[in-house]
């Protein structure tokens, strides 16, 4: 990114702290907060909020009113499928990971595929032990 | 770097002397972090999970969460957990503002928005103070409800006494549902709350360095964005802890 600015023999006599300086985006000179490039990148931020607002006012109605009406089951993938989508956004957007070069953000995001297995394990298991306790003979 | 430059050129791997994830150290640091309590929430909350799951019934949501400040008795099931999303949302958006702020070097909008999101976790903490006392009223705390002999008309104010699959198992295990659910419920929110707690405390670090000018002569604002992830994180967590607990 930087790489207009500094050759590779440059990089070499930065100490470590100035290492952050390289990835900070200041040397990308970026000066004018009031730059269109700026104001783009503000009116995303404003963007991203109002679809959290708004997708937390839906599960929000969606558990006031509709909590016993609809049936549980899908109610409660609605609620998941909602979640996984505000969550994607805040990473994304908020904590630039959308904007990191594509081998950190799977680094990243590879050891978090674990919790499909974690939660399928437990929760089954979970399920196993009510089904055990409801239908074994008393003792 | 000179050494480790060395020592790539002879293993003829990676050339060396630039991150290969064009990331800071420190910034690369907080990621690993973030994952490493990713994993401690998620076995929080997978555990209530699979001992919800192993109840034949469940405290409902939609009753222990009704009550708002100064409305009395008035019955909002999860208004009040609506507006602490909401101040933490917004909490969010006024750190990621300070983090562009820091990325132009605007010390004056890193300050502004800095004290936003201070205010904003401030006042999170307090709906969650709030909250948690509302609940302590209710007789609700780590460790309650562990008398199985005590009187039903203690609990039945958390359930859906209307739906008789409810109903049915309740003298059975309503009083064990209800030990685990507030057992867990102050101890993940309480995990959270310690986390926007020291949040809060490492932005009015940030805030100050700002203030004195510090990042200004180190020459970038790193800092406000790595304490930024920190915090998007702890929004990021809310989010499923608001699922599990208030939602489903």
């Amino acid at each position: 990114m930087s790489q207009h600015h500094h050759t590779e023999n440059n990089i070499q006599h930065l100490y470590e702290g100035d290492q952050s300086k390289l990835y900070s985006g200041v040397m990308q000179h970026h000066t004018d907060i009031s730059s269109a490039e700026s104001r783009k990148q503000v009116g995303r931020i404003w963007k991203v909020f109002w679809i959290l607002l708004a997708v937390t006012i839906v599960e929000v109605i969606l558990g006031m009113f509709f909590s016993y009406s609809i049936p549980k089951g899908f109610l409660n993938s609605m609620f998941l499928l909602l979640t996984l989508f505000k969550a994607g956004y805040i990473v994304s957007v908020f904590m630039h990971l959308g904007d990191e070069v594509k081998s950190f953000l799977i680094t990243v995001l590879i050891p978090l595929t674990l919790f499909i297995w974690f939660i399928i394990a437990f929760l089954a298991d979970g399920g196993f032990w009510l089904h055990m306790n409801s239908t074994a003979p008393m003792r | 770097m000179a050494h480790s430059a060395t020592a790539a050129a002879e293993t003829k791997v990676w050339g060396g002397g630039r991150s290969p994830f064009n990331v800071s150290y420190g910034k690369m640091m907080m990621w690993f972090f973030l994952l490493s309590d990713a994993f401690t929430f998620g076995a929080f909350l997978i555990s209530y999970g699979t001992t919800r799951f192993f109840s034949a019934v469940w405290p409902d949501p939609n009753h222990v969460f009704h009550a708002f400040p100064f409305m009395g008795h008035a019955n909002l099931p999860l208004l009040f957990v609506s507006l602490m999303t909401f101040i933490l949302i917004m909490s969010s958006v006024t750190m990621v503002l300070a983090v562009h702020a820091g990325h132009y070097g605007d010390r004056k909008g890193v300050i502004k928005w800095l004290l936003f999101t201070i205010i904003g976790g401030i006042c999170f903490l307090s709906c969650q103070a709030w909250e948690w006392t509302h609940l302590h009223h209710q007789g609700a705390w780590w460790g309650s409800f562990t008398d199985s002999s005590a009187p039903l008309s203690g609990i039945e104010q958390f359930f859906n006494m209307k739906d008789p699959r409810v109903t049915g198992p309740l003298a059975a295990h309503g009083m064990q549902a209800t030990h685990d659910f507030y057992n867990y419920f102050f101890t993940i929110t309480g995990f959270h709350g310690a986390h926007v707690a020291s949040g809060v405390v490492l932005l009015c670090l940030v805030l100050i360095n700002s203030i004195n000018g510090t990042y200004d002569r180190r020459g970038h604002y790193e800092m406000v964005e790595k304490i930024g992830l920190y915090w998007h994180f702890v929004d990021l967590v809310w989010v499923f802890v608001f699922t599990c607990f208030y939602l489903l």
